[in-house]
C-alpha cells in the first residue's frame, strides 16, 4: 500500500512539469474557441440587422440623387400604379395590393382545410387515416417551389383557363390571380396544418373531458371546444401562412403574370406579386432595372415584419392555445 | 447591528477564557456571530480545531468568513469551517439550509451560476481558492466531485476513468492505463469490471456508477474529494458499498460528504457540522455532535423533531 | 339525443372527411402530373448526358472501305454498313427532329481513326483522334465516289438511316469526314453543382451553426443582449428566400470579391446558402444540446475539464442525433431552393461547373427550363422526379435516424 502511493507521488510530481505547458495550451484553446463560438454567436444574431441594412442600402440608392440621371422618385414609386420596366415606369402601391390580394385568398381557400385536416389527423381519424393525412401534409411541405411552380403553370393554368371560359371570360395562357391563388394555398397547407396540430394536441385532456362530461358531443367538443381553445396557435399558423405566401417566389412568378398596371379584383387576369417583380425578366446584375429590385425587397421585408408582429400580437392578445413558436 | 456584535464579542471572550463545562453549551446558544468573533479573533489559525490541539499542516481547507448570494438571497451566512486532512467531514441540515452550496464553494462549481456571487475566503493547502486568480480548471483537477446522481458519461468505461486524465493533456497510454486500474481498485470496482472495460459506462447498474464515479474522481488524484449526497439515488446494498468504500478512501483521501441521512453521517463521518437556513449552527466531531450537541437546534434535528 | 343534433354531426364528419380527401387529393394530382409527364425523359442518358448538344466534325483521311459483316444482334431498324462496319438507325433529338443516330461499331470501323476538327467539344481536343461513342448523331457523312467525286449521306440530306447506309456501301469508296452531334438535354452539371453546393454549404453552414448554438445555449449569458440576439435568429427564420438572394448580391458578393470573384458563383451560392440554413442549424443544434442532461457539464467540469473540453468531448457527441437531422434537412433545403439562388448563382446552365463561375442546381436547371419563350414541361417534370426522389429520400433517412436515437 505503501509503496503504491510512493509511485503515485513521483507520478504526481512528474505530472506538475508536464501540466504547467499542457495546461497554458488548453487555457488557450479554451479561450480561442470560447472566442470562435461568442463570434458565431454574435454573427447569427445580428445577421438580420446586416441583411435589412445590405438590402435596404441597395434598394434605397436609385432614390438618392447621387443616382444620378435615372434617379426615382420614392413617392411615385410607392403610389405608383403602374410598372413598365420597358418605360423605366415603376409604381409598386398596385403590386402591394395585388401581393395581399393573392397570399388572402389563398389563405381563405387553403385555412379551412387545413383546420380541418389538423382536426382530423389528431382527433378523428384511425390511426391508419391519421398517418395516411401525416404522410400527405410531409410530403406536400417537403415538395420545392420550383416543382410546384412546374405543376401550376401546367395543370392550374388549363384549370383556370377552363374556368375563365365558363364564365365567358379569357386569361392570358391561364396566368391569372385565381392561378396564383390557388398555388399559393397548396405551398402554404402544410405549414398551416402542422401548427394546428401542434396547437390542437396541446388542448388538455380534462378540457376534452369536462366538455364531453356536459354532455357536447364529440363532433361538438371537436369543433366547438378544442378549436377554440386552440385559437391562439390555430391563427398564428394563418398569419405565418401569410408570411410564407408573401414571401414565396419561384413557383408564384412562373404563373403571375407580367400585369402593368391593376390593381385589379377580376380573378381571371394576370397579376403582379412584390416577389414575381423581383424575379422575372432578371438578366444584368447593375442598372437601375436590377437596383429597383431590393428596393421591392425593402417593401416586401417591411410586409414581413408586420406579419412577424401580429403573430406575436395574436400570442398576447388571444392568449390561450399552445406555446407554438415558428 | 454593529452594538449587538460588539457585545458578542465580549461574551465570546469571556466564554473562550474561562473553560467552558459541558453544560454551559446547552444553556447558551452559540450564534453565527460569536464564532465569527472567535475566528477573528484567532487569527489566521482556525480557531476550533485549535482547540482541539490540530497542527496547520493537518489542516486540508479553510473557510473564513463565507458569503454566498443567489441574486438577492442570502444562501450562505458568515461560514468558517476548518476541514482535517484525511478525515471525512459530513455537512448534514434540512434540505435547502445551503450544504450543498458550500460543498460547491470547494469546486467553485458555483461559477456556473450566474446570479450567485461570493465574498470571503476559502484556503485550500494555504491557498485562497476565492481569488481571482485561481485557475478554476485546474482547482477541480485538485478537489473531486461526485454527485447526487450517477452520471457516468455514455461512453465505454475505460474513457470515463481517463477522461479527466485526457482533457489534461496526457497522452501517455500507460500511464493512463496504470490509473484507470489502481483507481477502479480503489473504488472496488476492479473486479466487476475488469473483463469488459471497453463496454458503456450507462450499461452498469446504479451503485456501480456511483462508484465508477468515485473511480473517475480519484483517477485525478485529488487532494480532497467532495460527495453531494452520492447515495441518495441508489438503493440500500448500493449504499453500503459506497459507504464502506469511503471509510476506506479514508486512507489517502480528504473527503467531505453532504448527506440526508443522519444515520450515513454517523457511521462515515470523522467530524460533522449541523447547517440550518444558510448557517453553521455547530460543528465538531462526529461523536459529540450526535451524543452532546452544543445547540438546542442540533439535538431538535438529530433527534428527529423537523427536518 | 335529438335528430338535429346527430344531423349537424353527422354533417359537419362528413364535411370534415371531404376536406381531408382534398388535401390528399391534392398531393395525388401534383405527384401524378409530375410522374406522368417527366417518366419518359427519366433514363440513364438523361442523367449522364451533358445539357449542351455538341456539334462537330470528324476528318476520316480518306479511309477506305473493307468488308465486314453484321454482328448477331443488331438493334432493331438498325442499317450495317457492310464496307464501313457500323449501323446507324433512325431516331428523334431533343427538337423532336428526325435524325440518323450511330447504334453500332465495329472495333476495326475505319469511323475510329477519325481526327477532331472542331474545338471546344467534350469529346475530344481538336486534332485528336476520337471514337465516336453509342448513340452519336451522324447526321452528315461525306464520302468518295469511285471517279473521287464527293457526295454526302444522313439526315442532313433528308435521308433516312435505310437509304443512307444503301447509298454508301452501293457508290462510296472512301470516307472523308462526318458531322456528329451529341444527344445533349442531360443534367449532369446541374446535378454536380447540385452535389457542389450542398458540401460547399455545408462545410460552412454546419460549424457556424453548431458554434453559434453552442453560444446561445452553453456560454452565452442569461441576459436581455442574449434573449435580442435570439430573437435575431428566430426572425431570420422567416425571412423568404427571395431575400437571401438580395443580400448575397450585396453583403456576401463583396466577401467573394475579395478572393477576386466578381460575378454570380457556386461559391456566393454556397455563401447565401448557410446564411438561409443558419437558422434551422442552430434550432436543431439547440434542441439536441437541451436534451443532455446538464449532470454530464457539471461531472465533466468538476473533472478539472475546461468548457471548450466539456463542450467536444461530451455535450457535442450526445447532440450528435441533432446535428445529423440538421444535416439531412439542410440538404433537402438546399436541393430544393431556388430564389436566393437565382440570384447569386444566376441561370445558365453549365456542363462543367467551376466554384467561381455560376451555374445551375437542378431547382434552377427547372427555373432556366420553364421561364423560356418555350417552357419545357417534359424536362422540368423530369428533374422534378430527380428533386423530389432526393428529398424524400432525405426526409425518410431522417425519419429512421430520428426513431433509431429515440429508442436507444
Amino acid at each position: 500500500m505503501t509503496q503504491i502511493n510512493e509511485q503515485q507521488r513521483t507520478d504526481s510530481s512528474l505530472q506538475s512539469n508536464m501540466q504547467t505547458k499542457a495546461q497554458r495550451r488548453i487555457r488557450n484553446t479554451d479561450r480561442f474557441a470560447r472566442g470562435c463560438f461568442t463570434v458565431a454567436g454574435w454573427l447569427a444574431g445580428l445577421m438580420i440587422i446586416l441583411i435589412f441594412f445590405f438590402v435596404a442600402s441597395r434598394g434605397i440608392r436609385v432614390f438618392l440623387p447621387s443616382y444620378g440621371a435615372e434617379q426615382q422618385n420614392i413617392w411615385d414609386f410607392l403610389l405608383g400604379m403602374r410598372w413598365r420596366a420597358d418605360n423605366q415606369v415603376y409604381g409598386v402601391a398596385f403590386i402591394i395590393v395585388n401581393t395581399l390580394v393573392s397570399a388572402f385568398g389563398a389563405a381563405l381557400l387553403s385555412f379551412p382545410l387545413s383546420v380541418v385536416t389538423a382536426l382530423m389527423i389528431t382527433r378523428m381519424a384511425s390511426p391508419r387515416v391519421g398517418t395516411l393525412l401525416t404522410t400527405v401534409v410531409e410530403v406536400l411541405a417537403s415538395i420545392p417551389s420550383v416543382v410546384f411552380g412546374v405543376f401550376a403553370s401546367a395543370v392550374i393554368t388549363r384549370f383556370v383557363d377552363s374556368l375563365a371560359g365558363l364564365f365567358g371570360q379569357t386569361t392570358a395562357g391561364g396566368n391569372a390571380m385565381l392561378t396564383t391563388m390557388i398555388l399559393l394555398a397548396m405551398m402554404i397547407f402544410p405549414t398551416m396544418t402542422d401548427i394546428a396540430i401542434v396547437s390542437i394536441q396541446a388542448v388538455p385532456d380534462s378540457l376534452i373531458q369536462a366538455s364531453l362530461a356536459v354532455g357536447a358531443t364529440t363532433m361538438q367538443t371537436n369543433y366547438k371546444m378544442i378549436l377554440r381553445a386552440a385559437r391562439s396557435g390555430i391563427f398564428s399558423g394563418l398569419v405565418l401562412g401569410l408570411g410564407r405566401a408573401f414571401g414565396e417566389a419561384t413557383a408564384v412568378s412562373m404563373v403571375a403574370g407580367n400585369a402593368y398596371t391593376g390593381p385589379s379584383v377580376n380573378l381571371f387576369e394576370s397579376t403582379r406579386t412584390l416577389t414575381s417583380t423581383m424575379l422575372t425578366g432578371l438578366k444584368e446584375t447593375t442598372g437601375l432595372d436590377y437596383d429597383i429590385r431590393f428596393s421591392v425587397g425593402i417593401v416586401l421585408m417591411i410586409l414581413i415584419l408586420i406579419t412577424n408582429s401580429l403573430i406575436f400580437l395574436i400570442k398576447r392578445k388571444v392568449g390561450g392555445g399552445s406555446e407554438h413558436e415558428q | 447591528m454593529n452594538k449587538e456584535k460588539q457585545i458578542d464579542l465580549e461574551q465570546a471572550l469571556k466564554s473562550s477564557a474561562s473553560e467552558r463545562p459541558a453544560s454551559e453549551a446547552t444553556v447558551k446558544p452559540r450564534t453565527a456571530e460569536s464564532r465569527q468573533a472567535e475566528s477573528r479573533q484567532a487569527g489566521p489559525l482556525p480557531s476550533e480545531l485549535q482547540q482541539e490541539g490540530l497542527q496547520p499542516a493537518e489542516i486540508m481547507a479553510d473557510v473564513k468568513n463565507l458569503e454566498l448570494y443567489y441574486g438577492d438571497f442570502h444562501a450562505l451566512k458568515d461560514i468558517n469551517i476548518t476541514i482535517p486532512e484525511r478525515q471525512v467531514t459530513a455537512f448534514i441540515g434540512p434540505s435547502g439550509c445551503g450544504k450543498s452550496t458550500l460543498l460547491r464553494c470547494f469546486n467553485r462549481m458555483n461559477d456556473l451560476i450566474e446570479s450567485c456571487h461570493i465574498q470571503g475566503e476559502i484556503h485550500i493547502k494555504g491557498k485562497n481558492i476565492l481569488s481571482p486568480e485561481t485557475d478554476v480548471v485546474s482547482l477541480r483537477t485538485h478537489v473531486g466531485m461526485v454527485f447526487q446522481q450517477p452520471n457516468p458519461f455514455p461512453m465505454s468505461i475505460y474513457d470515463n476513468i481517463a477522461y479527466g486524465l485526457r482533457c489534461q493533456g496526457i497522452r501517455d497510454k500507460q500511464l493512463i492505463a496504470e490509473r484507470v486500474e489502481s483507481s477502479l481498485k480503489k473504488a472496488a470496482l476492479w473486479e466487476e469490471v475488469k473483463d469488459h472495460l471497453n463496454r458503456s459506462a450507462t450499461r452498469l447498474s446504479g451503485g456501480q456508477q456511483q462508484r465508477l464515479c468515485i473511480a473517475r474522481a480519484i483517477a485525478l488524484q485529488p487532494t480532497l474529494l467532495l460527495m453531494d449526497e452520492p447515495t441518495s439515488a441508489l438503493d440500500p446494498m448500493a449504499t453500503s458499498k459506497i459507504e464502506d468504500l469511503v471509510e476506506e478512501l479514508k486512507a489517502d483521501y480528504t473527503t467531505i460528504i453532504v448527506t440526508h441521512s443522519m444515520s450515513q453521517a454517523a457511521r462515515v463521518s470523522d467530524r460533522t457540522a449541523f447547517f440550518l437556513l444558510g448557517e453553521i449552527v455547530e460543528t465538531g466531531s462526529t461523536e459529540q455532535i450526535f451524543h452532546k450537541p452544543e445547540d438546542p437546534r442540533t439535538e431538535a434535528y438529530i433527534s428527529g423533531k423537523f427536518g | 339525443m335529438s335528430s338535429r343534433r346527430k344531423l349537424n354531426d353527422r354533417g359537419l364528419l362528413l364535411m370534415s372527411w371531404i376536406f381531408s380527401a382534398i388535401s390528399v387529393a391534392v398531393l395525388v394530382v401534383i405527384l401524378a402530373y409530375i410522374f406522368r409527364t417527366g417518366w419518359s425523359v427519366l433514363s440513364p442518358d438523361f442523367i449522364k448526358n451533358n445539357y449542351r448538344s455538341d456539334s462537330f466534325y470528324a476528318l476520316l483521311e480518306e479511309a477506305p472501305a473493307g468488308d465486314f459483316t453484321a454482328p448477331a444482334e443488331l438493334p432493331e431498324g438498325a442499317a450495317f454498313s457492310r464496307k464501313f462496319g457500323f449501323a446507324l438507325s433512325d431516331a428523334k433529338d431533343k427538337q423532336n427532329n428526325d435524325v440518323t443516330q450511330l447504334v453500332y461499331l465495329d472495333s476495326e470501323s475505319p469511323l475510329n481513326e477519325a481526327i477532331m476538327d472542331s474545338a471546344g467539344v467534350d469529346l475530344a481536343p481538336k486534332g485528336e483522334a476520337i471514337r465516336p461513342p453509342e448513340g452519336l448523331i451522324i447526321d452528315r457523312i461525306q464520302f468518295l465516289d469511285a471517279q473521287g467525286e464527293k457526295a454526302e449521306v444522313g439526315s442532313k440530306k433528308q435521308m433516312d438511316a435505310q437509304s443512307s447506309i444503301d447509298l454508301l456501301d452501293e457508290e462510296a469508296a472512301s470516307l472523308v469526314k462526318y458531322h456528329g452531334l451529341t444527344m445533349g438535354g442531360g443534367i449532369r452539371g446541374s446535378l454536380l453543382t447540385t452535389l457542389i453546393l450542398i458540401v460547399l454549404t455545408l462545410i460552412i453552414a454546419i460549424p457556424l451553426g453548431i458554434a453559434a448554438a453552442v453560444w446561445l445555449n452553453e456560454l452565452a449569458p442569461k441576459n436581455k443582449t442574449t434573449a435580442l440576439l435570439r430573437t435575431g435568429v428566430d426572425m431570420l427564420s422567416g425571412v423568404p428566400s427571395i431575400i437571401f438572394g438580395l443580400m448575397g448580391m450585396t453583403m456576401l458578393f463583396e466577401i467573394t470579391r475579395l478572393f477576386g470573384i466578381t460575378e454570380q458563383s457556386i461559391v456566393l451560392g454556397a455563401l447565401t446558402m448557410s446564411v438561409v440554413l443558419l437558422p434551422l442549424v442552430i434550432r436543431q443544434t439547440e434542441e439536441a444540446l437541451k436534451t443532455v442532461p446538464v449532470s454530464m457539464r457539471m461531472g465533466s467540469l468538476s473533472l478539472g475539464a475546461s468548457r471548450t473540453q466539456t463542450i467536444f468531448r461530451v455535450v457535442l457527441p450526445q447532440a450528435l442525433p441533432g446535428i445529423v437531422t440538421a444535416i439531412l434537412l439542410s440538404m433537402s433545403r438546399i436541393i430544393g431552393e431556388s430564389a436566393a439562388l437565382i440570384y447569386t448563382m444566376g441561370t445558365a446552365i453549365v456542363d462543367h461547373p467551376q466554384l467561381h463561375r455560376g451555374a445551375t442546381t437542378l431547382a434552377l436547371h427547372i427555373w432556366k427550363v420553364m421561364s423560356g419563350e418555350q417552357p419545357d414541361f417534359q424536362m422540368a417534370a423530369g428533374i422534378s422526379i430527380v428533386i423530389l426522389g432526393m428529398v424524400l429520400f432525405m426526409n425518410l433517412i431522417t425519419r429512421l435516424l430520428l426513431r433509431r436515437f429515440r429508442r436507444n
